[in-house]
């Protein structure tokens, strides 16, 4: 290791190997912070109508939990009023005892589509396996 | 400087390259929940995906479909697949009605199997349990 002093003859023999280090740096962490984006979702179901002539089990009918996401930040489990803190207890409650973890969403048509995947993560979080989406075409059977 | 204009020369060519690659549809700010699942077949190449903008429009991928579109083309796109899953990419602050609609064309096409795409907010309060028997 000598240190060279004044103008120096020749050229330099070594290759000049920082910048490519530099830049070889750069894409390891930027690989780093690009490969842990895996997408993430909610899973929901859309029922299909059953037959017109088919009949409609009362008792199953009774069971059918359906949390509707109102306008005005309203949240209804089927007829009764609840608010976004109680949802989840209450659902969790409701489903303690059954073995089918089903439910269904319905959403006003001017909320937020937001609102209605906070209730579908509230239902998710809350031990419901299956999500239902209720739509316009489903209610009137088609 | 020379090295650092190596460095984002670089940068730049990476970003022009990869940025394309890493979305699949039509980007769109999506609703933000706590706990959804990974869905890894999202992000494979032949996934559907049917994109709702928050002015109402409709993608699938990332070209602009019409809604009565719907139903024809992802029956196309189904015939040859088992897996019937659809994946929806909505706007956060896109109406329901609108997201509704494009389920209710994708349910005509004979699925019954939906992802509705988020993104996971990270929170720093406990998340709740996850759901018995998972």
């Amino acid at each position: 290791m000598g240190m060279a002093v004044g103008p120096r003859s020749g050229a330099v023999s070594e290759m000049n190997v920082v910048p490519l280090i530099d830049i070889l740096l750069v894409l390891i962490i930027i690989f780093m912070v690009i490969t842990p984006t895996t997408p993430h979702g909610l899973d929901a179901l859309v029922p299909q109508p059953s037959p017109p002539d088919a009949k409609q089990d009362p008792a199953l009918l009774a069971k059918t939990i359906v949390v509707v996401v109102g306008a005005n930040g309203k949240v209804l489990i089927n007829q009764d009023e609840t608010t976004w803190d109680q949802l989840g207890p209450r659902l969790e409650d409701i489903f303690k005892q059954r073995a089918e973890k089903v439910a269904f969403v319905k959403g006003d048509d001017n909320v937020d589509f937001a609102e209605v995947a906070r209730a579908i993560d509230i239902m998710r979080a809350n031990g419901i396996d299956k999500v239902g989406l209720i739509t316009a075409k489903v209610e009137a059977g088609q | 400087m020379i090295p650092m204009a190596d460095i984002m020369l670089v940068l730049l060519i990476i970003f022009m390259v990869v940025t394309p690659m890493l979305q699949h549809g039509f980007t769109v700010d999506m609703a933000k929940v706590e706990n959804p699942e990974e869905m890894q077949a999202a992000d494979r190449d032949d996934a559907i995906l049917i994109a709702v903008t928050r002015d109402g429009r409709y993608f699938l991928g990332t070209t602009q479909v019409s809604l009565d579109d719907i139903t024809g083309k992802v029956k196309d796109l189904l015939s040859n697949r088992l897996d019937k899953t659809v994946f929806v990419k909505s706007d956060a602050r896109a109406k329901y009605g609108t997201v509704v609609k494009a389920v209710d064309e994708v349910r005509s096409a004979g699925v019954d199997n939906l992802g509705l795409l988020t993104e996971k907010l990270e929170t720093t309060r406990k998340a709740p349990p996850p759901p018995p028997g998972q």
